[in-house]
C-alpha cells in the first residue's frame, strides 16, 4: 500500500516534458508508428472503402463471370494427415474453378499413400512427389511448373479456409490489374489451446490483420504469408517461382514488387492456422522467421537501397520501414534500456510499473479502437480483454529478446544456412551465391 | 530307284497291314475322320504328311474317354519335326518307311503288356477320372513327368499334352485344376517351373501389360526425369533444360549451366505426360489387357497360377495298376443321400427284415450310372458337379417313397434301395426316373443328352448285401 501511494505521488509529479524524456522510445517510435499511423490509415481506409464499394462489386462480378482457372498448390512434407480435411473443406468454397495440386517434398510417412489414393479418387487434381527432399521452394516450384491456372494460390496443408476465401482473395486482381499478388488474412484457430496461443492470436489480430491493412494501404506490405497467398501466374513465371528459403514468402513478395506489381492485403480472405502452443516451439519458429529478415532484406535484396534500374521508392520505403522497425529499433531499445538504467536508476522502481501501465493502456485503447474495423472476430472481444495486460511482456520483452537473438545469430554466424529447413545440398549452394 | 520299297512280307491292303500278329491300320488324308471304326485294330499308323489332319485324328484318339481308344498305340509316318505339342508328345513313335514296322510292333507289344496290368476300377469324380486316364497313359508309356510345354494355342500359354488333349485349348485352366487336385491327392509332386497370371474374367493368359494414365487409362504417354536446380530451386522436366543446338543443360530460371549431378542439381523423380488427356502424373497404373476377352484388368486382380513340372509320386506310379481310392468327399455330403457305408448297413437291416416273410415282403436294389456325365462336367466346369448331382437327387426324392434310400458310389454312379417294391414296380419307377433325369439335364445343359443305364435286382433274403451289390454292378457294366 505504501508503494502504491508513493507510485501515485510519483506519477502525478511527472509533467509532459519529463514523461516524454522517460518514455521517448515509446512516443517517438511505437506510439507514432503503431498507433497514430495505423489509426489514421485505418480510418482513411474505412472512409475510402465507401468509394471502392462499387469497383469491388464490379470486380467480383467480372471474376465470377469469367471463371478463370485457379491452381491451388499445397507444398509440404509429411502433411498427408491434413490433406483429406483440406480437400473436403475445399468442396465448400464459393469459387470452384480450381485445380488442387499437392506436392510432397520427400515425406517419410504415409503421405504418398494417402495422396495417391485421393488422386485416384479424383479429389486431388495432381499429386507430385519428390522422393528426394528438395526444400519447400522446390516443392512449390514443382507445383507451379505444372499449374495450368491463370492464378496460383499457395496453401498450407494444415490451414483451413473460410468458404468465400478463394473468391475474396481473387477479387482484388479484377479490381486493380496492377495487383500482382494478394495476401490473405491469417488468423489463429487454436487460440484457446494455451496462453502462448492466445497471445499469438492477439498478435496476429494486431500485426497481421490491422498491421497489414496499414502497410498494404501505404504500399509497403512486406510478406504475403505462405499460408494463404494468391499470385498472377504470369508474375511467378517471370520470376521462375520461389527461391530457396527460409523467408521465401517475404522474398517472393519483394521480387513481385520489383517487377512493378502492387502487393495487396485482403482482410476478407480469411484463413485459419494453428500456431505453436508452447513457448519453446514458438521461439524456434520465430528465430527462423527473424533470421530471414537479415538474410533477405540486408543480403539478398540490398539492391533496393541502391538507386538502380529496379529502384522504386515504395520498395525503398518498405525496406527502410521494415529494417527500422525490426532491426534498428531492436538495437535502439537496448539504448533506451541503458538510458533508463544510467540516468533514472533511482526511479526505475516507479518507471517500470509506469512503463507497463502505459503500454497496457495503449494496448487496450488500440484493441478497442480497432475492434470495429476487424472484419471478423474470433470471439467476443471479452475473451481477449483479460489477456491484454500480458501483451506488454509478450511484445515488449519476449519477442524482442527472441528477435535480438535471431539477429545476432544471423549477422554474426549466418545461422540460417545451417537450418534443417533446407536440405544441405540447397543450403550449400545458397551460401556460395551469397543469398 | 525312287519307288517306295516294301519288303515282300509286308502287304498293304485297304490301308491294313498285318505284321507280327498285329493288325495295323494306316490313316491317311483320304481316310474318314471318324475314329470309331478303328477299335478293331491293334495299332494305328497316321500318315502325317498333312500335319493338321494327323493332329486331328491323334487328338480324337487320345481325347477319347474309352481306354480302347486312348491307350491305343499310335505311330506316325512321314512325320516332320513339329512344334505342335499333341503331335509331338502323344505319338508312340514314328517311322520313315514300312521297313521299320518291326520296331513299332515291339513298342506296341510293350504297351499291350502294360495295358493288361491296368486297373479299371471306377473312380469317384471327374478329376479322379481324368487323372486316372492320364496315369493309365503314363503307365503304359513309362512316362515319369508331366512337363508344361509353351503353346501359343493354349489360352494360358502352356499345355500339358497328356491332359490337355481332353480339353479345348480354351479350357486349359481346367487342366491346371485337375493337376492341382492330383497334387492334393498325392499322385503328382509339383516342381515349380514358372508363374503365370490369368485374366480374372476369362482365365486367359495372353495379357498385354501397359503403364496407363490414371486419369483416362490411355497408354499413350511419355516419361521424363524431373530436374531440380539447387541454387535457384527451379524444378521441371528435363526438356525445360535442353536446347535444340547442343547437349548442354541450362536452367531456364537462372540461365546457369548444370554442371554435376548431386552437386548443383539432381533428378528427384520421374514425371509422365499423357498424350491423350494432357494430364501429368507420376503414379501410373499397370493394367493388363486380356487378348482373349479384351478386358483391361488392374494387375492386382489377376489370378496368379504356378506352372509346375509334375512328377509322379510313388502313389501316382502305383495308382494306374492298383487303382486308387480318392477321398470321394465331393459326393458324400449331398443332401438326401447316405454314404456307401450307411447304405450297406441299411441294406443289411432290410435283408433281416424281409427274411421274416420272404414271400410277402419284397424290396429292390438299383444301380444307376450316367455314362457320359464326365463329358458334362467337362463342359460346365467342376464347380457345377455338386449342383448337378443335388438336382438329380432332388428329382429322385420327389419320385420315390420317403423310406427309400440313395447313396453315391461316385459322381457318375449311385445306388438306390427301394423298400416294398418288387422288381416290376422298381423297373417302372426307374424307367420313369430315367426319362425325368434325361429331361432335366437336357433342359439345363444346352441339349446335352445323358446316357443313363440302370439295373434293378430284387433283394435276396439269404445273400450278403455286399455280394448283392457286386452282382448288381457287374450286371450293369457287363
Ligand atoms: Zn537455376
Ligand atoms: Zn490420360
Ligand atoms: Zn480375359
Amino acid at each position: 500500500m505504501r508503494f502504491l501511494d508513493e507510485f501515485i505521488n510519483y506519477v502525478s509529479s511527472v509533467d509532459a516534458a519529463k514523461l516524454f524524456r522517460m518514455f521517448w522510445f515509446f512516443f517517438i517510435f511505437e506510439f507514432f508508428r503503431f498507433f497514430l499511423v495505423e489509426i489514421s490509415t485505418i480510418i482513411f481506409w474505412k472512409f475510402d472503402s465507401i468509394f471502392r464499394k462499387k469497383g469491388i462489386a464490379d470486380a467480383r462480378l467480372t471474376l465470377m463471370k469469367s471463371q478463370p482457372l485457379v491452381s491451388i498448390i499445397v507444398p509440404g512434407r509429411n502433411e498427408g494427415k491434413h490433406i483429406f480435411k483440406l480437400v473436403n473443406s475445399l468442396k465448400e468454397q464459393t469459387y470452384q474453378n480450381f485445380e488442387l495440386i499437392v506436392i510432397d517434398d520427400g515425406s517419410d510417412d504415409d503421405t504418398p499413400i494417402i495422396c495417391r489414393n485421393l488422386e485416384h479418387l479424383g479429389m486431388i487434381s495432381a499429386f507430385y512427389r519428390n522422393d528426394v527432399r528438395g526444400g519447400k521452394a522446390s516443392a512449390a516450384n514443382l507445383g507451379l511448373r505444372y499449374a495450368r491456372g491463370e492464378f496460383v494460390i499457395h496453401f498450407d496443408a494444415d490451414c483451413s479456409y473460410d468458404r468465400d476465401a478463394i473468391e475474396n482473395i481473387l477479387v482484388p486482381f479484377y479490381y486493380n490489374p496492377k495487383i500482382g499478388a494478394v495476401g490473405g488474412n491469417v488468423q489463429v484457430r487454436n487460440y484457446k489451446d494455451s496462453l502462448c496461443a492466445t497471445l499469438q492470436a492477439l498478435e496476429y489480430m494486431d500485426t497481421i490483420s490491422i498491421g497489414r491493412i496499414t502497410t498494404s494501404e501505404l504500399g509497403i506490405y512486406r510478406v504475403i504469408s505462405g499460408a494463404f497467398g494468391a499470385f498472377r501466374k504470369e508474375a511467378l513465371d517471370r520470376l521462375g517461382g520461389w527461391d530457396i528459403g527460409p523467408g521465401l514468402d517475404g522474398d517472393i513478395t519483394v521480387k513481385i514488387r520489383k517487377l512493378g506489381y502492387i502487393i495487396h492485403f485482403e482482410p476478407t480472405a480469411v484463413c485459419q492456422t494453428s500456431v505453436p502452443v508452447t513457448f519453446k516451439k514458438l521461439i524456434r519458429q520465430r528465430l527462423r522467421w527473424d533470421k530471414s529478415l537479415i538474410r533477405f532484406r540486408l543480403r539478398k535484396h540490398r539492391d533496393v537501397f541502391y538507386p538502380n534500374d529496379s529502384f522504386k521508392f515504395s520498395n525503398f520505403i518498405s525496406f527502410v520501414e521494415n529494417v527500422t522497425y525490426n532491426l534498428i529499433l531492436n538495437v535502439k531499445w537496448f539504448f533506451y534500456l541503458a538510458d533508463m538504467v544510467f540516468n533514472f536508476a533511482s526511479q526505475l522502481i516507479f518507471i517500470i510499473p509506469m512503463n507497463i501501465c502505459l503500454y497496457t493502456v495503449n494496448n487496450f485503447m488500440k484493441f478497442l479502437v480497432f475492434s470495429p474495423f476487424r472484419d471478423r472476430k474470433n470471439e467476443g472481444i471479452t475473451y481477449f480483454l483479460i489477456y491484454l495486460p500480458l501483451m506488454v511482456f509478450y511484445f515488449g520483452y519476449f519477442l524482442r529478446i527472441v528477435r535480438t537473438t535471431a539477429y545476432i545469430q544471423e549477422i554474426f554466424f549466418k545461422a540460417s544456412y545451417k537450418d534443417n529447413w533446407n536440405p544441405a545440398k540447397s543450403s550449400r549452394q545458397a551460401k556460395i551465391m551469397k543469398i | 530307284m525312287s519307288l517306295k520299297v516294301v519288303p515282300q512280307a509286308i502287304e498293304i491292303r485297304n490301308n491294313k497291314i498285318e505284321f507280327d500278329n498285329l493288325l495295323f491300320f494306316i490313316v491317311d488324308s483320304n481316310s474318314s475322320v471318324k475314329i470309331e471304326p478303328l477299335i478293331g485294330y491293334d495299332a494305328i499308323i497316321i500318315d502325317s504328311k498333312d500335319a493338321e489332319f494327323a493332329k486331328l485324328i491323334l487328338k480324337k484318339i487320345r481325347g477319347h474317354y474309352n481306354p480302347e481308344f486312348y491307350l491305343k498305340p499310335v505311330f506316325l509316318i512321314n512325320y516332320k519335326e513339329s512344334k505342335d505339342p499333341i503331335l509331338h508328345s502323344l505319338n508312340d513313335g514314328f517311322i520313315h518307311s514300312y521297313d521299320q514296322l518291326k520296331e513299332i510292333a515291339d513298342v506296341a507289344k510293350q504297351i499291350f503288356l502294360k495295358t493288361t496290368q491296368l486297373d479299371y476300377q471306377l473312380v469317384a469324380t471327374f478329376e479322379a477320372q481324368m487323372m486316372k486316364k492320364v496315369l493309365n497313359f503314363m503307365f503304359t508309356r513309362d512316362l515319369k513327368t508331366l512337363k508344361p510345354i509353351p503353346d501359343l494355342n493354349s489360352v494360358i500359354g502352356y499345355t500339358y499334352p497328356a491332359i490337355s488333349v481332353n480339353f479345348d485349348s480354351s479350357e486349359e485352366t481346367q487342366v491346371l485344376e485337375i493337376l492341382e487336385w492330383g497334387e492334393r491327392e498325392g499322385l503328382v509332386w509339383p516342381d515349380f517351373h514358372e508363374r503365370i497370371y490369368l485374366c480374372n474374367q476369362c482365365s486367359g493368359g495372353f495379357l498385354s501389360y501397359r503403364e496407363v494414365c490414371p486419369h483416362c487409362n490411355s497408354s499413350n504417354s511419355s516419361a521424363q526425369d524431373l530436374v531440380h536446380h539447387f541454387p535457384c530451386a527451379y524444378i521441371g522436366p528435363l526438356s525445360d533444360f535442353q536446347n535444340n543446338v547442343d547437349n548442354a543443360l541450362t536452367c531456364p530460371k537462372c540461365n546457369k549451366a548444370l554442371r554435376h549431378i548431386g552437386v548443383d542439381y539432381d533428378k528427384p523423380s520421374i514425371i509422365h505426360h499423357c498424350n491423350n488427356c494432357d494430364k501429368n502424373f507420376q503414379d501410373f497404373f499397370v493394367k493388363a489387357k486380356c487378348i482373349s476377352c479384351t478386358q483391361d484388368v488392374e494387375v492386382q486382380y489377376l489370378i496368379p497360377k504356378a506352372i509346375n513340372v509334375y512328377k509322379l509320386t510313388k502313389r501316382g506310379r502305383t495308382a494306374a495298376s492298383n487303382g486308387f481310392l480318392s477321398t470321394g468327399k465331393e459326393v458324400e455330403d449331398i443332401f438326401g443321400t447316405l454314404t456307401m457305408a450307411v447304405f450297406k448297413t441299411m441294406l443289411h437291416y432290410e435283408i433281416e427284415r424281409i427274411k421274416e416273410n420272404p414271400e410277402q415282403q419284397k424290396s429292390s436294389i438299383v444301380i444307376v450310372n450316367i455314362e457320359n456325365i464326365f463329358e458334362l462336367y467337362k463342359k460346365v466346369g467342376k464347380k457345377a458337379e455338386k449342383t448337378i448331382l443335388e438336382s438329380i437327387v432332388n428329382l429322385i426324392r420327389e419320385n420315390v417313397r420317403p423310406t427309400d434310400f440313395i447313396a453315391f458310389e461316385n459322381s457318375s454312379t449311385m445306388y438306390l434301395g427301394l423298400i416294398n417294391s418288387d422288381a416290376l414296380q422298381s423297373e417302372a419307377t426307374l424307367e420313369n426316373l430315367k426319362t425325368l433325369i434325361e429331361k432335366l439335364i437336357k433342359n439345363n445343359f444346352n441339349d446335352f443328352s445323358a446316357n443313363i443305364n440302370f439295373k434293378v435286382k430284387l433283394l435276396q433274403p439269404f445273400n450278403k448285401s455286399e455280394f448283392q451289390l457286386q452282382e448288381l454292378t457287374k450286371d450293369l457294366f457287363d
